[in-house]
């Protein structure tokens, strides 16, 4: 062992006093290592996309990429709550639609990063801009976003000479001769987000709304909502099969995929993954503008944004990291292209992204004349849209009604829930 | 033979090695048991006290995930009877636990009867009989769920095959008695084990000559299970219902795999609707007096079950 010098005992002292009283590491000590936690994309292609630029950016900035992918909404909420109770967790993390807005005290202010991103990309569009700027301050970073419209088996279409449907109304007559063909109209009624995507659209279309754009009184109880749920009732009886009442977020993109629907309501990824798994189906399956109803053509658009927890003790590289995958043109188109359509740039200047002519299919996507909105709209974007979207009151409300509630009651007992929380 | 002087005997010198003084400070029975004790108390406090206190807490709470809380009583458990949702998942509770207890009673005697035969492959059946309450619950209720997905369902498909449904066969997820059906089957399936297993302990341990003796005496099969069976099975089946009703009370995996709690909140349990109103809605307050709700009833089924036990054992 060597003799340690005073000189050499003082250094190392001195050194070590300084780093406990100030709590940050040398240099040499810190982790530039970074976490991100996202969700299993719907197009596969873009996760392995993800991971391949996570590599390069390693490699250019020496900041060590982590990323998690984890299933679909349910297990990433029970992922942010326990990361926020713990004040433990990943650095970065996806979020959906207003989620900013309900872990707003937790979410590191970002305007910094989305202002030089809309320098180059121009402004983010409205829906990112409703879910990710809160309260005057951007606290996560627009990533993509995606729409939903109607995906349908164009072949059975043809072969039973069907005509395709412009409104809701239309659906119906169509609907009732697929399910007279054995290929029912698959729109879930159950407790996910896919069921609140398609509700949104029928009560837009019909006039209706669930919360005032005052975003303080519910207007659930209204002629609209009794011809949106009277609207239901025949669909479930004479178009679709009970099944719908327990599907999840995925059993509606399987059955059309499976041979089984014939139409259904989502984003294009029912068709994305049936074309990349070489599915029989795939041929057949195509898209067609959103419906619309007596007040219009509305539609969800559903924004995805990437935040910072406070708790992180990287901020600073997990900003890098966001400037690295969205700011350089080149790299987020290249992210964009391997989302194969289902993740859009959130970009204004972005909009007529190549990614669209890439398959004649994606022509609906477009959306001439129609109306893109988040959940809960009119009522301006908050943490309460999102607990009125997490409380699942919409699909709720038209299960009771089609398993034989009577209208009126279901709509009172959404009006007292909607009330419950706005009140909370 | 000479007389050894006094200071001739070798003494230890200096103090005891400090191994030796811990040997013997060991040796003491009071110090011993508190050392022994002291892992288990540690884990008890930490694994279960902890959480428990925390829990409590936060029913007395309007606490909300992220977001800081105030003392609030028990304005949470009173405001939960307002809600629809915990009232339906009240009701479920008992019909679930209810239904699917009496099922594995029931069962689980008959299996154990059956098990206690003298039966070819013995071992190998006792053995394939306990698979189900081996194999981790998510993943056999996610075999399930496939079973009884309205795509995919091997159980519709067999029953139509068979003649025995009228297509498209029963939507097992998502009508509520379908539903509720559906949870309690794969409960029973994979508690029945721990009921025939724990049943055929306490068939093996009574004593043959009595079943000779009723024979001699002319009582016959069913005379003997009712009279001398169930009776000295008594014991074992109340500490096993005891087990069962807590765990069935509080089962979070099948129901949350197979419906989500779904259609409706039919099939929600208190594990169930305090997750989603924890996780899904961020009311951790709510969530955890959901959670809470049934404990004082549950001790007072523990303290009547362990006295019925106690006072049979006298």
């Amino acid at each position: 062992m060597h003799p340690v010098s005073r000189r050499q005992f003082l250094t190392t002292a001195t050194g070590l006093a300084g780093i406990l009283a100030s709590g940050v590491p040398p240099a040499w000590g810190q982790s530039r290592e970074i976490s991100y936690l996202c969700w299993n994309n719907f197009a596969p292609a873009s996760d392995k996309k993800l991971s391949e630029i996570g590599q390069r950016f390693t490699k250019d900035t020496g900041i060590k990429l982590k990323i998690d992918h984890i299933s679909h909404m349910g297990p990433q909420q029970a992922k942010y709550a326990s990361e926020v109770q713990t004040q433990a967790g990943h650095d970065l993390v996806e979020m959906r639609m207003h989620f900013p807005w309900l872990y707003e005290p937790q979410l590191v202010d970002v305007s910094d990063v989305v202002g030089e991103l809309e320098k180059k990309h121009g402004k983010a569009i409205g829906s990112a801009y409703e879910g990710a700027h809160v309260n005057g301050a951007w606290r996560a970073v627009p990533q993509y976003h995606g729409m939903f419209l109607a995906t349908y088996r164009e072949d059975l279409f043809k072969k039973a000479s069907l005509k395709v449907p412009d409104t809701w109304e239309d659906l119906y007559t169509v609907g009732k001769e697929l399910k007279k063909m054995g290929n029912p109209v698959g729109i879930p009624i159950s407790q996910n987000y896919d069921s609140i995507s398609t509700a949104g659209p029928v009560l837009w279309s019909f006039g209706g709304q669930e919360v005032d754009k005052d975003g303080k009184t519910v207007r659930i109880n209204s002629a609209a909502t009794v011809q949106t749920i009277e609207w239901y009732k025949k669909m479930f009886r004479d178009c679709m099969e009970p099944e719908v009442l327990s599907w999840s977020d995925a059993s509606n993109n399987e059955s059309i995929q499976q041979g089984k629907a014939g139409w259904i309501h989502n984003p294009v990824s029912a068709y994305i993954v049936a074309k990349q798994r070489k599915l029989v189906t795939a041929d057949g399956i195509n898209h067609h503008r959103s419906l619309g109803g007596p007040h219009g053509r509305h539609e969800t658009d559903t924004p995805r944004h990437i935040g910072i927890w406070k708790f992180s003790k990287n901020i600073d590289a997990s900003k890098e990291w966001i400037r690295y995958l969205l700011g350089k043109r080149e790299t987020y188109d290249e992210y964009i292209m391997a989302g194969d359509a289902f993740n859009l740039p959130v970009y204004e200047k972005l909009q007529d992204h190549p990614v669209l002519r890439t398959d004649p299919k994606y022509a609906a996507l477009r959306g001439e004349g129609v109306q893109y909105h988040t959940y809960g709209w009119p009522a301006p974007a908050s943490d309460k849209v999102q607990l009125i979207t997490n409380s699942y009151i919409l699909p709720n409300m038209i299960a009771k009604a089609v398993t034989g509630t009577s209208t009126k009651d279901s709509i009172a007992w959404a009006e007292t829930e909607m009330k419950k929380i706005l009140a909370g | 033979m000479a007389a050894v002087r006094a200071d001739e005997i070798p003494v230890p010198r200096g103090r005891p090695r400090p191994v030796a003084r811990l040997r013997t400070w060991l040796d003491r029975e009071s110090v011993l048991g508190p050392v022994l004790v002291t892992p288990a108390m540690l884990l008890l406090v930490l694994l279960v006290a902890y959480p428990f206190v925390m829990a409590l807490y936060f029913s007395l709470s309007n606490a909300f995930i992220g977001r800081p809380s105030h003392f609030i009583g028990i304005r949470n458990f009173v405001h939960l009877w307002d809600s629809d949702a915990f009232r339906q998942t009240f009701q479920n509770a008992f019909v679930f636990t209810g239904i699917a207890v009496a099922f594995k009673v029931v069962l689980g005697i008959i299996l154990a009867l059956l098990l206690n035969e003298q039966l070819w492959f013995k071992r190998m059946i006792r053995g394939a009989v306990l698979l189900p309450w081996v194999i981790p619950t998510a993943l056999s209720t996610l075999g399930w769920w496939w079973m009884f997905n309205s795509l995919y369902s091997v159980v519709n498909w067999t029953g139509l095959a068979l003649g025995l449904m009228d297509p498209p066969g029963p939507n097992w997820l998502g009508q509520r008695y379908y539903a509720m059906a559906a949870v309690i089957i794969v409960n029973v399936w994979r508690g029945l084990p721990f009921f025939a297993i724990t049943i055929l302990a306490g068939l093996v341990a009574i004593p043959k000559e009595i079943y000779e003796a009723a024979h001699a005496d002319g009582a016959g099969a069913n005379a003997r299970f009712w009279h001398i069976t169930l009776p000295m099975l008594k014991p074992v089946l109340a500490v096993v219902v005891l087990f069962s009703t807590i765990f069935t009370f509080s089962d979070f995996n099948i129901v949350y795999v197979l419906t989500h709690g779904g259609p409706i909140n039919s099939t929600h349990l208190f594990a169930t609707l305090s997750r989603m109103l924890v996780i899904d809605v961020g009311r951790l307050g709510e969530g955890a007096a959901v959670s809470l709700y049934l404990f004082p009833l549950l001790v007072f089924v523990v303290w009547a079950q362990l006295r019925f036990v106690r006072k049979h054992a006298n």
